[in-house]
């Protein structure tokens, strides 16, 4: 199987076939358009003559001698009464019929130009000129050769020449029609030579094979017949073409030969040059498609290649695969990020192929022994499935010959045992957007029915529980495995190559909990302390602080330290820091200034911006300083702990915590009204003319910014006096101050007011004529007509307020509907742009022709993902390891490491109306094919 | 009714009614009978002699189609005679860059001139010894290489992954320009789409012009300056009225307006002049400008007042609006709409530092590199402005790759995908019959060298680990 030389393909040739090449390999001629006589058997020489390949079972190729699956199948021929033109060629033989001369076949241009343009041509191959543009070229030569009036070689006079679509050529001035037999007769006379200067290669396309004289037949297993339950065959729908080809070609063959008259024949060979147009390509402009008899057009040659569902698409670059698996997914934070839970059924069904050596054939007999159904008494335990002997022969395990086959194992075996614990598996979830939409996990095989991962690794696969199916591969030879498992593993890719830094790290209840933990460093006693603690495995537990009362006690930061690296060092600036204009550093009155030394919390809070994903520093350099092994202990650490410190303390959140007290609702209510009251003047005075217009815009235009502004600002207030009252313990606030989930701007809609609903950016404005909604006068450009909701969440919008609403939310469903197919085939194409690139070991980026694209990558030859926000290396890191920790002081850096934000900002921060978390619509095509094909 | 306007049209053009009658028996539009030739023109039955006259009246298109292929003749040898001036503006090491540069290479490591310039702004203020210089270069030389990308990775699929994926995540709205002007920029996927789409015009072109001298500081001065750049029409400045009776166009410009624009009454008779529909007929009259037809024609006065109501007066073609705002203290103008090449020769413009987000005309008018230039910072500032982070490295590879071979060349089936040298990874993109029957006519060979010709046939792909192989000859009578 995976033994012996593998051979590579080194290269593919595509060529035409010439009508005496298609009649030697073909396999029969087909003269009847029958395909089965009355018994139910092919019928010889016709469409499904058993000499072209089998599809039922038990049968034998005539040809090859073989067995279904084995023949690959063998062509046929049609001999066709009369020549005929192939569409997709159309286009080339009308530049060859106007560049050569009618007479003489000659190319109409001077021997001098010949020279220049071959020359030209030589020095573009061997300037690396690829095949488009030796198209192009080659279509200018021709076109230079065309529209001459006089050949220079045999002075005949040309006649222009006209293609009427698809496939009928006349001469200008008498509107005579080219047969194809003289179209033919005319490619014939094109020499060689000139064929070179064309472009074309005469050993593998003459132009004259380009008018078919002999049809390939393709063989009955590539368009097999279907038996229906009623015993009906159904026919494939190029052999319902086939059929037409040849019925018509008998009856032009008959005509022809008994010498009907000449319009008949013409228009028998038409309809024959129809059929076979339509055989090739059934949506082919300028002719109506053939359709089946219930009126479905049917899928021809060119219909099977293209587009997405076609066969390169769907069936060559992407393919269906075994050894595999798919479930829904849920979480399970007791698993480690590199773990993927597979449930029993799904870990009886895979199996990994096992070499039977000296080494292992003991505890192999064992396993086989076992059966494929194992009993369950001392947990699981795998089973194997097959047995493949060293001749290559499968042989199946059932619980019946488990013990028989277990003896017969030898050496050079192969067993296919079942999943267990630790095996390297992919797991993957579409869209597969970037790399780290499918990651190597270890198996941890559990009961249950769903596949289970680690919370934490949500954010690469953008996966959430609410019904979410992933897909899992198993992988089957040892250097897949050991690929997966160096560069695939969950941990090596805890840096995102996107911006550089961590995109696995701990999201919302993780860092609720490790704010609570740290922040304002509370007191553990010893049962807390232990409590948070048992969920850690292997560690060394800090000397307790004793208080002023004499009792031990443990500080939240020096619980937090257990889990760093013991000699980390790092300083910055926590979530929840306010930005004052100027930073009192460790004496923060917010506990935001996060100071790390010799893997001890000085001071600080942890929250998003110290271990959340995206935005975690102490991740982000565990994982580059310490390699993804550490970080990926540290991850699931510091997670364990943080749902510790969680679970310790208590958290929840409801809808208690936007209750907001009556003055501070009333003082919301006032300002809000006082707010629509000024939109109301605004109003007045642009009804009244007297607004003052800003420059470069309409009084309109005038209005609408003013009103937004005011409007804004009303629900801005709102929500500043909601956070006012609501105090920084809420939970809701606590979530949002420390990044865990949620913002500012969600609890201010809350608690606060909802604010202006937008369509387009702008107020809203449709529905009825003059109006939003018939509840309002015509011509009402008020804060309520146009869309303010000045009711909170919790208090409940007004029925117009919902339906304004309601309307906003519309536009995020459609616009998230639209980007999903616009970004999908952006990306389809950008990938196919830059697929083939590479960094080669000069250091250069360079494509498949060679050419370099960059002679640097990225300027400076810096692997992204191991960036430190982009930049080559770090200061920070430079001055700390050669200065130690009097780089600030020897070097007066006041304001470094403050850092900026991985990933994406706040949402709050970049949009003033709201976005929902909307689901994204998978299912709907990504796929444009923009343009017809 | 095509052939009366024929008529008209030679009568207009000084050609007599009988030649004119003549000509039209055979021909039906001016176009064809300046397409024919001499010969031809005698065959319906005229002298050579008027023959010869009549193409020359109506035959500009002649003429006109060899004038030009002269002037690209001409204009080719001026520009070898004219020598570019090279400009550098070689950026001048201070003392610890050169110490640190002079150490790496002494001591055989290489680091890139932006981290020994970066190192350098630190520690120029601190007074360090020559033993920390070395310390530093070694550790920085050691942080460089550990963080180099490894050979063969798939560099591309990185790079077009990482713009890709937050596409799903940006939005379809277009934003107000950011500021107080009110200029609408397209923003988020749709503007990305169309970076990569290398558009000709993109849909919402627009420049920003910093200004320099005192056009930077005086508003008044900005002011004219963005008067000059921004187009004003006529309608912009007057109001035109027609006056039917006496098959006349009345225009009264409103003075404040113009003033407002620098512009005086004498301007717009000089700019209506050279307007096709009206050249030569345009004077004042006391207050007004009158436009007398010189056709009893209602037609013809209604096709004055249209190109005269969108006559240019003033201001650079396609930019339809300039705002000014100060940013920083000094003056700059944002406009809507961009011609580049125009707005450089302007005076007050700070040429240095304009900037357009049309990328093509970058390329047109400043060169490849700029183009190059101009897509990153387009890219960038695009994902910037939707909050997302992607390193400039993958936005890099992008605009090389589009602007490799000296075009600016879109990423899709009409640029680099098109131009693949794979038939068979062509052909799974876009097009595929037309991509397979062309291989077949010209016996194309598909060496198997990228990505999906490699899936497509079954076989590890020549990137990463598929890159390398293990070659093993085993040597004689060792195992045996």
């Amino acid at each position: 199987m995976m033994r012996g030389i593998t051979k590579r393909i080194g290269s593919i040739k595509f060529s035409c076939v010439s009508p005496d090449e298609i009649r030697r390999m073909s396999a029969t001629k087909i003269i009847t358009a029958d395909t089965y006589d009355d018994e139910g058997y092919p019928i010889e020489m016709g469409l499904m003559d058993p000499h072209m390949g089998v599809i039922e079972p038990g049968l034998r190729c005539k040809t090859c001698g073989c067995k279904v699956d084995e023949c690959p199948g063998h062509f046929g021929h049609i001999d066709l009464a009369m020549p005929v033109i192939h569409v997709g060629f159309i286009k080339d033989i009308k530049l060859m019929l106007e560049s050569t001369c009618r007479n003489c076949g000659r190319i109409m241009l001077t021997a001098e130009q010949i020279e220049a343009r071959r020359d030209d041509m030589s020095e573009m191959k061997d300037l690396g000129g690829g095949t488009i543009d030796l198209k192009n070229f080659s279509k200018e030569t021709a076109k230079d050769a065309s529209n001459k009036g006089v050949c220079p070689y045999c002075s005949t006079e040309q006649i222009k020449i006209k293609l009427d679509k698809p496939t009928t050529f006349r001469e200008v001035d008498d509107n005579h029609k080219l047969t194809p037999k003289e179209v033919r007769e005319r490619l014939e006379r094109i020499s060689d030579e000139d064929l070179r200067t064309l472009g074309m290669d005469p050993a593998t396309c003459r132009p004259e094979w380009m008018v078919l004289t002999a049809l390939a037949v393709p063989p009955v297993t590539v368009r097999p017949s279907i038996t229906l339950d009623s015993g009906d065959r159904s026919e494939d729908d190029l052999t319902h073409k086939l059929v037409d080809v040849l019925r018509i070609n008998q009856r032009l063959r008959e005509n022809r030969d008994a010498g009907a008259p000449q319009l008949i024949v013409e228009d028998l060979w038409e309809l024959l040059q129809y059929h076979v147009t339509t055989y090739f390509d059934n949506q082919t402009s300028g002719i109506p498609p053939a359709r089946h008899r219930s009126g479905r057009p049917l899928k021809t040659l060119a219909q099977r290649l293209k587009g997405k569902e076609g066969r390169f698409r769907s069936n060559l670059s992407g393919k269906r695969v075994n050894f595999s698996a798919r479930t829904v997914i849920s979480p399970d934070p007791l698993l480690s990020i590199n773990e993927v839970g597979v449930p029993f059924i799904a870990a009886r069904e895979l199996t990994v192929p096992v070499h039977v050596n000296e080494h292992n054939i003991d505890k192999l007999r064992k396993m086989v022994a076992r059966g494929p159904e194992p009993p369950m008494d001392n947990g699981y335990l795998p089973g194997v499935n097959y047995v493949i002997r060293s001749d290559g022969r499968r042989i199946r395990v059932t619980e019946r010959n488990a013990e028989e086959v277990s003896e017969n194992i030898d050496i050079d075996y192969t067993i296919e045992r079942q999943l267990m614990d630790g095996d390297v598996v992919l797991f993957n979830r579409q869209p597969s957007l970037h790399r780290m939409s499918m990651m190597a996990h270890r198996v941890k095989v559990m009961e249950g029915r769903t596949f289970r991962f680690n919370l934490c690794d949500c954010p690469p696969y953008n996966a959430d529980f609410d019904g979410d199916e992933m897909n899992l591969h198993v992988l089957q030879s040892d250097e897949a495995r050991a690929e997966a498992r160096i560069l695939m593993q969950v941990q090596e890719n805890i840096l995102s190559p996107r911006y550089g830094g961590p995109i696995i790290g701990a999201i919302h209840d993780h860092i609720t909990g490790a704010y609570f933990l740290t922040h304002k460093n509370p007191r553990f006693d010893r049962f807390e302390a232990m409590d948070i603690l048992s969920k850690l495995k292997d560690i060394d537990v800090p000397l307790p602080m004793i208080d002023e009362e004499g009792k031990e006690y443990w500080t939240g930061k020096q619980l937090f330290s257990i889990v760093l690296p013991d000699n980390f060092r790092t300083t910055f600036k926590a979530n929840i820091c306010q930005n004052c204009d100027f930073c009192k550093k460790e004496d923060c009155e917010f506990d935001a200034y996060v100071k790390v030394r010799n893997g001890q919390l000085l001071c600080g809070t942890i929250d998003t911006k110290g271990i959340g994903n995206s935005k975690g520093k102490i991740l982000d350099r565990i994982a580059r300083d310490y390699g993804a092994e550490r970080a990926a202990r540290f991850i699931n650490e510091v997670t364990r702990l943080a749902l510790g410190a969680l679970m310790n303390r208590g958290f929840s959140t409801g809808i208690g915590d936007e209750d907001i007290p009556e003055e501070a609702a009333l003082q919301i209510a006032n300002y809000n009204q006082e707010c629509i009251n000024e939109v109301s003047e605004l109003v007045e005075s642009y009804q009244s003319g007297t607004l003052d217009q800003m420059p470069g815009r309409s009084h309109r235009e005038t209005l609408e910014v003013r009103v937004m502004k005011v409007l804004g600002q009303a629900r801005d207030e709102a929500g500043r006096v909601a956070g006012k009252h609501l105090g920084l313990m809420n939970p809701a606030v606590v979530m949002a101050k420390a990044g865990a989930r949620g913002s500012m701007l969600n609890l201010s809609q809350m608690a606060g007011c909802v604010g202006q609903q937008a369509v387009r950016g702008e107020r809203l404005s449709r529905g009825y004529w003059n109006r939003t909604l018939p509840h309002f006068n015509k011509g009402d450009l008020g804060a309520h007509a146009r869309g303010f909701c000045s009711n909170s969440y919790k208090s409940g919008l007004s029925p117009t307020e919902f339906f304004f609403h309601a309307m906003g939310g519309r536009e995020g469903l459609v616009d998230t509907a639209v980007r999903t197919s616009r970004s999908g085939y952006m990306q389809r194409r950008l990938v196919s742009a830059l697929e083939d690139l590479k960094l080669t070991s000069d250091g250069t980026v360079r494509n498949t022709v060679g050419t370099v694209i960059q002679f640097k990558y990225g300027e400076d030859g810096v692997d992204p993902s191991r960036t430190v926000r982009g930049k080559a290396i770090d200061l920070d890191d430079l001055f700390a390891e050669v200065l130690g920790d009097d780089a600030d002081t020897l070097l007066h850096i006041e304001d470094m490491d403050t850092g900026e934000d991985y990933g994406s900002r706040e949402k709050d921060e970049m949009e003033y109306t709201e976005e929902e978390d909307g689901e994204e619509y998978d299912d709907i095509d990504t796929d444009f094919e923009g343009g017809s094909e | 009714m095509a052939k009366k306007d024929t008529f008209n049209a030679l009568v207009n053009r000084e050609i007599s009614d009988e030649v004119a009658e003549l000509l039209l028996t055979k021909y039906n539009t001016l176009s064809a009978i300046s397409a024919a030739s001499v010969e031809e023109l005698i065959e319906v039955g005229l002298s050579e002699e008027a023959a010869e006259t009549v193409l020359s009246k109506i035959g500009k298109r002649t003429t006109r189609k060899t004038a030009p292929v002269a002037k690209v003749k001409k204009a080719v040898p001026e520009l070898k005679s004219e020598a570019m001036e090279e400009v550098f503006r070689e950026r001048t090491l201070t003392a610890a860059e050169i110490k640190l540069k002079e150490m790496a290479d002494a001591a055989g490591i290489f680091l890139p001139m932006k981290i020994i310039t970066d190192i350098a702004g630190v520690i120029e203020k601190a007074d360090l010894s020559n033993e920390i210089y070395e310390k530093l270069i070694a550790t920085a030389g050691r942080m460089y290489s550990s963080h180099l990308m490894d050979k063969n990775e798939s560099t591309g699929v990185m790079a077009a992954h990482s713009l890709g994926e937050p596409g799903t995540q940006m939005n379809m709205r277009t934003f107000h320009y950011a500021g107080v002007a009110n200029i609408n920029v397209t923003q988020g996927l749709p503007r990305l789409i169309e970076i990569v789409d290398a558009r000709r015009v993109p849909s919402t072109p627009s420049m920003e012009i910093p200004l320099i001298g005192i056009a930077a500081e005086d508003e008044s001065v900005a002011r004219h300056v963005a008067s000059e750049i921004e187009v004003t029409s006529l309608l912009d400045i007057a109001s035109v009225e027609t006056d039917i009776t006496n098959m006349r166009l009345m225009i009264t410009p409103n003075t404040r307006k113009m003033a407002l624009r620098g512009l005086e009454a004498d301007d717009i008779v000089d700019k209506l002049n050279k307007v096709k529909a009206v050249r030569g007929l345009v004077r004042m009259s006391d207050f007004q400008i009158v436009i007398t037809s010189d056709e009893p024609s209602y037609k013809k006065l209604q096709m004055m007042y249209d190109s005269v109501k969108n006559a240019k007066i003033k201001g650079i073609d396609g930019i339809t609006r300039a705002v000014l705002s100060k940013v920083g203290g000094s003056w700059k103008i944002i406009t809507e709409g961009s011609n580049l090449k125009e707005v450089l020769k302007i005076e007050g413009v700070n040429a240095n530092k304009v900037m357009t987000n049309s990328i093509l005309e970058v390329a047109e008018v400043l060169g490849i590199e700029a183009a190059r230039n101009s897509i990153i910072h387009e890219a960038m500032g695009t994902l910037g402005e939707a909050g997302l982070d992607v390193d400039i490295r993958h936005i890099m590879l992008v605009a090389d790759l589009m602007t490799n071979d000296g075009q600016v060349k879109a990423i899709g089936r009409h640029g680099v995908s098109g131009k693949k040298s794979s038939v068979l990874a062509r052909a799974a993109f876009e097009i595929t019959a037309a991509h397979l029957l062309h291989a077949a006519m010209v016996g194309e060979v598909d060496s198997l060298e990228g990505v999906t010709e490699n899936i497509i046939v079954g076989q590890p792909v020549t990137l990463g680990t598929g890159a390398v192989n293990l070659i093993y000859t085993p040597r004689k009578g060792e195992n045996e």
